[in-house]
């Protein structure tokens, strides 16, 4: 029974409460601090000892500081965070690209519309100057609006490579703060403490990591932690990090994709391994939101430019002499892009290249498509469609190619969904080419029409009923509809009796008789000769002549005009080309641009949905963390109070002990 | 002991993404009521937008369908009233013919009815003429390079094209008329056959009429008269063979042959011939006047050339004008089938505004009570923050 063990269970008393009132302040004063878990002093028992009287207590011991925290709680609330972040980054993005597609009067449809209603003024009245000013500054104003939009397109796509840069740039730096605070761990290993700060910063680094891209992190047994992504690429395993770069992709150089840098060499990561976090949400728009409206608005842009054009060669223009129209628009071309890592030949270009050819601008499709050599067969390609993934075959047949679809081997003729494709030079097989029949139509759409005598409001045929007829036959509709329509043949039709039979002449200029046969006319159905369409109302009566000869009047014939005002109603957007060799409808100009925005407003309510429904969850996982180790100022309050009162008591127990001392010394000094 | 505990940080935190939540749903509410429109982006809500747009092309649609329709409007007006004048002047013309054809008229007399008619004539070419407003012309069908009607050696000439020129709406609406339809394709005749007077000064031939339509054949017909033997008869030949001859004739009775019938009166010489000739759609109106001003103005015509004359030019004016006014009633019903599509298409443009308003407007009602719950709620937010972020421990601890 010795003072000293009094004073020394007083010291230690004294020492545990003020290094609990010590942990409190540290609480305390981190309260705010993100990814801070709250620590606590573990008290222990000094355990008693055996005087032959009983075990006597020896007092209070500070056997460590242990922080809260679940392992399980946090790794949820980094997945959740991760995918949070990568629906809101595309989310966000999204709400950018719908400004490029708005509805009602400033959109790309509204151009059209009125561009192509302009054509009524002019039915009107084909002479007149302003009617044919007002169509060539509604013209401008579409090949206006789709080259903005598609300048838009271009501007968010650079967009995101920049915000690529930002984020792998903080990642980067992030990752190699944990591969330093894990050899800072590693190295306090050896003593039996925890480095808690240290644990909290690295975890909360990883999270901030998990937020630009999804990551898996193992601990290892010295103390470092693992972090893995892209499917168990490493980015951190001990005390060593990996950089991450951004580099172009190798199909499409204007598209940015994620490689990681491995004893100086970058690998790529493919897209679909990057998960979660804002540089998936990222990759994600990049690759198939941005493509998939540039791709529907360049077939928008192709289709009408394809058709007005191919109206405005059919009729006849003001011009002195007045000649076939020439183009109103000009669209950027479809492009074939090599592969980056395609064989190069000895100067250091390509060794091989693709071309292609719009042979039926209706018939464009809203997709890239990808061209590699045929496996099986050399000398055959494979083209896949990369909306629905479905793949052509590509034979050479004579100087061009058979195109047949693979899954049921129907054969789609010379070209396939609009396009030609020519390839010069031998392809590698490990070759291949990204196709964009429309992607790069927009963006490079001009008008280049400037003279108002320019644009083709005559027909360059005319159909004329014979005067003598006694039917009730009259003209509907005379519509060229081909190339091989030759205007100086005058066509003769006779009908030969009551039910529509008729024999018909076509007289060149000169008078002489180039062909001539006989036919049915059924009522509904055009009488089809010399590349024309004629369309009749009525019926025609033994005799009746009606004949079909060059507008003598170009300037007073409307017929074109009334083609053009045609085209409002003309399914002429993605038609599709059956193996019988129908035409199925495609869409029509305005309802095209209708899908267009209502497609891409669904992706941003659908986006903002993903991310309104992950945010919670990441609030609600976030949540069960802060339980778990967060700092509740008021607990903390109490503690300090408990504390204080603990440490007033022990330093009264120090001071009885010193007292006793003092007794002790007093009664020995006698 | 487990408690559950509430991270002091994360409670503000979550607070305060409340307030900014509550404060954002506000602000919209605000932009839509501002706006007006439930659906100012595509994402508002896609299928509205959607159909908003394809109700905004019909508007535009209609808009420009209406501009067409006026300028139909316009022409068929202009045609009918032109119409309408050609009517009056060949009633005139008319009038002045039946007066010329008056017994005790002197030549003098008769070659001034010939001046006024010929002063008709030049009237109507210039009404064949008009201008329709715009640069082009009424009556110039699928085009002329100019005016439709050059008067020329030989006649008045139709420059244009045959048909006419249809503005784009859906059902064809025209802008011009087939001129040579209205002014240079009259019946001849009485419509069915021609009586022609080939050589006889001292008869005339009426019109004729069709007594049994099916007998008539599409053959030409030559009356011949004789004198042999002090009576005179007529042969009848069909295609230049004889059918019947010697028949005896009397002035002022009808001859019928396969059909036909026709009056022949006065007194014809031997070897007098009248034919008759199956009618074709070739009748010019300036032909007819001028071939009347011509007869008018010859001078000793002796009565019954006169009667021929007469009896020639007003069955032609009568066919004339008979094929004008049926121009001027199909301009007539067309403007009235104008009338019906103008109302169509009213219709049309109010419902597609009506079907863009409820896809994209706002309704009021509904955005105020939302208005004020938000507020309310986002009020209450306010006021619960301020309150609970004065609760604290610390306030009650002195030191």
């Amino acid at each position: 029974m010795s003072s000293s063990a009094l004073m020394s269970i007083g010291v230690r008393a004294m020492f545990a409460n003020y290094a609990s009132m010590q942990t409190t302040g540290h609480n305390i004063a981190n309260a705010q601090t993100p990814g801070y878990s709250r620590q606590t002093v573990q008290l222990a028992s000094s355990g008693g000892q055996n005087t032959g009287d009983g075990f006597f207590g020896k007092g209070v011991d500070v056997v460590t500081v242990k922080r809260a925290s679940d392992d399980f709680l946090e790794a949820q609330s980094q997945t959740a965070s991760s995918m949070a972040a990568m629906d809101d980054a595309r989310s966000s993005n999204l709400e950018q690209l719908e400004t490029v597609f708005p509805p009602g009067d400033t959109g790309v449809g509204a151009a059209v519309g009125n561009f192509m209603n302009a054509f009524v003024d002019l039915a009107n009245s084909p002479a007149d100057s302003s009617a044919r000013q007002v169509i060539l500054s509604d013209a401008a104003e579409v090949a206006d609006r789709f080259s903005t939009a598609g300048g838009q397109l271009d501007r968010l796509q650079n967009g995101v490579s920049s915000d690529l840069r930002n984020s792998v740039a903080q990642l980067n730096q992030m990752a190699s703060q944990v591969a330093t605070l894990n050899s800072d761990i590693a190295a306090l290993r050896g003593s039996s403490a925890v480095p808690n700060d240290l644990l909290d910063q690295r975890d909360e680094l990883i999270k901030q990591i998990g937020n630009l891209v999804k990551v898996s992190t193992i601990a290892s047994s010295d103390g470092t932690m693992g972090v893995f992504i892209a499917g168990g690429q490493r980015l951190v395993l001990g005390a060593e990090s990996q950089q991450l770069a951004v580099t172009p992709d190798p199909t499409n150089s204007s598209r940015s994709v994620i490689s990681i840098s491995d004893s100086g060499i970058l690998h790529e990561l493919p897209g679909s391994l990057l998960v979660g976090g804002t540089i998936s949400g990222l990759l994600q728009y990049q690759n198939e939101d941005l493509v998939s409206a540039r791709n529907q608005l360049g077939q928008m842009a192709a289709a009408v430019s394809g058709r007005v054009n191919q109206i405005q060669a059919f009729g006849i223009d003001l011009g002195s002499p007045p000649g076939a129209g020439n183009p109103v628009f000009a669209v950027g071309g479809p492009v074939a892009t090599p592969n980056a890592h395609n064989l190069r030949d000895a100067a250091g270009g390509f060794a091989s290249s693709v071309s292609l050819t719009v042979t039926d601008a209706t018939q464009l499709k809203a997709s890239d498509y990808t061209l590699t050599p045929d496996p099986a067969t050399s000398g055959n390609y494979i083209v896949t469609r990369q909306t629905d993934g479905v793949q052509f075959s590509m034979a050479p047949n004579g100087g061009s190619y058979a195109f047949t679809r693979l899954s049921d081997g129907a054969a789609m003729g010379d070209s396939m969904d609009g396009m030609q494709i020519t390839i010069n030079g031998t392809l590698d097989p490990n070759d291949s080419f990204e196709l964009q029949p429309v992607g790069r139509a927009a963006v490079s759409m001009a008008r280049v029409l400037d003279n108002p005598a320019g644009i083709a409001a005559a027909a360059p045929i005319t159909a004329v009923t014979g005067v003598a007829n006694t039917g009730t036959a009259t003209v509907a509709s005379l519509a060229v509809v081909s190339t091989s329509n030759d205007p100086t043949i005058s066509t003769a039709i006779n009908f030969t009796d009551a039910s529509g039979d008729y024999s018909y002449t076509l007289t060149d200029a000169s008078g002489n008789v180039t062909s001539s046969g006989n036919g049915t006319w059924t009522a509904g159905q055009p009488i089809a000769l010399n590349g024309f369409e004629l369309n009749l109302n009525g019926v025609p009566a033994s005799g009746d002549t009606i004949s079909v000869v060059k507008t003598a009047h170009p300037e007073s014939n409307n017929g074109n005009a009334l083609a053009m005002v045609g085209l409002r109603d003309e399914t002429l957007v993605g038609q599709d080309m059956q193996i019988d060799g129908t035409l199925q409808d495609g869409e029509t100009a305005t309802d095209a641009y209708a899908s267009v925005l209502a497609n891409v407003g669904v992706r941003v309510q659908s986006a903002k949905t993903s991310s309104t429904l992950s945010t919670a969850a990441s609030q609600q996982a976030d949540a069960a963390v802060a339980d778990k180790s967060g700092v509740n100022l008021d607990e903390e309050a109490g503690r300090l109070i408990q504390f204080q009162q603990g440490y007033q008591a022990a330093a009264k127990v120090l001071q009885v002990a010193q007292a006793i001392f003092d007794t002790l010394l007093q009664m020995a000094s006698h | 002991m487990t408690v559950d505990r509430i991270s002091t940080s994360f409670a503000y935190d979550s607070a305060l993404n409340n307030l900014m939540s509550r404060q954002d749903n506000l602000t919209q509410t605000q932009e839509q009521m501002t706006s007006g429109k439930r659906v100012v982006k595509a994402s508002d809500d896609p299928a509205a937008a959607a159909r908003a747009e394809r109700a905004r092309a019909l508007e535009d649609r209609t808009t420009a369908s209406q501009k067409a329709v006026d300028a139909s409007n316009n022409a068929m007006t202009l045609t009918e009233s032109a119409l309408g004048d050609a009517s009056e002047l060949l009633q005139q013309a008319r009038e002045l013919m039946v007066s010329a054809g008056d017994a005790s008229y002197s030549d003098d007399e008769r070659a001034s009815k010939a001046t006024a008619i010929k002063a008709i004539r030049d009237q109507l070419l210039s009404v064949a003429n008009r201008p329709d407003g715009q640069g082009g012309y009424v009556f110039s069908g699928q085009g002329s390079g100019g005016a439709p009607f050059v008067d020329q050696p030989g006649g008045v000439a139709y420059q244009g094209v045959g048909g006419s020129i249809n503005v784009a709406t859906d059902e064809p609406l025209p802008l011009t008329l087939d001129g040579g339809n209205v002014w240079l394709s009259a019946n001849t005749g009485n419509g069915v056959f021609v009586t022609n007077n080939v050589n006889s000064g001292n008869a005339w031939i009426d019109s004729g009429r069709v007594t049994s339509p099916d007998l008539i054949t599409n053959s030409s017909y030559d009356i011949q008269f004789s004198t042999a033997g002090g009576d005179t008869t007529y042969s009848v030949l069909k295609d230049g063979n004889t059918v019947s001859s010697g028949n005896p004739f009397t002035s002022g009775q009808e001859i019928s042959v396969d059909g036909m019938s026709f009056t022949i009166s006065g007194a014809p010489a031997d070897g007098d011939d009248f034919q008759t000739t199956p009618s074709t759609k070739s009748l010019s109106v300036f032909d007819a006047l001028d071939s009347a001003v011509a007869q008018l103005s010859k001078p000793d015509q002796g009565g019954s050339r006169v009667q021929q004359a007469v009896e020639d030019s007003l069955r032609n004016i009568d066919q004339c004008n008979s094929q004008i006014s049926s121009a001027r009633s199909f301009a007539g019903t067309t403007l009235q089938r104008l009338d019906g599509v103008k109302g169509r298409l009213d219709a049309t443009e109010l419902s597609a505004q009506t079907s863009r308003s409820s896809a994209e407007d706002l309704d009021m009602v509904k955005a105020l009570s939302s208005f004020n719950q938000q507020q309310t709620g986002y009020q209450a937010a306010l006021q619960s923050y301020a309150t609970i972020q004065k609760l604290s421990l610390f306030n009650y601890l002195n030191a």
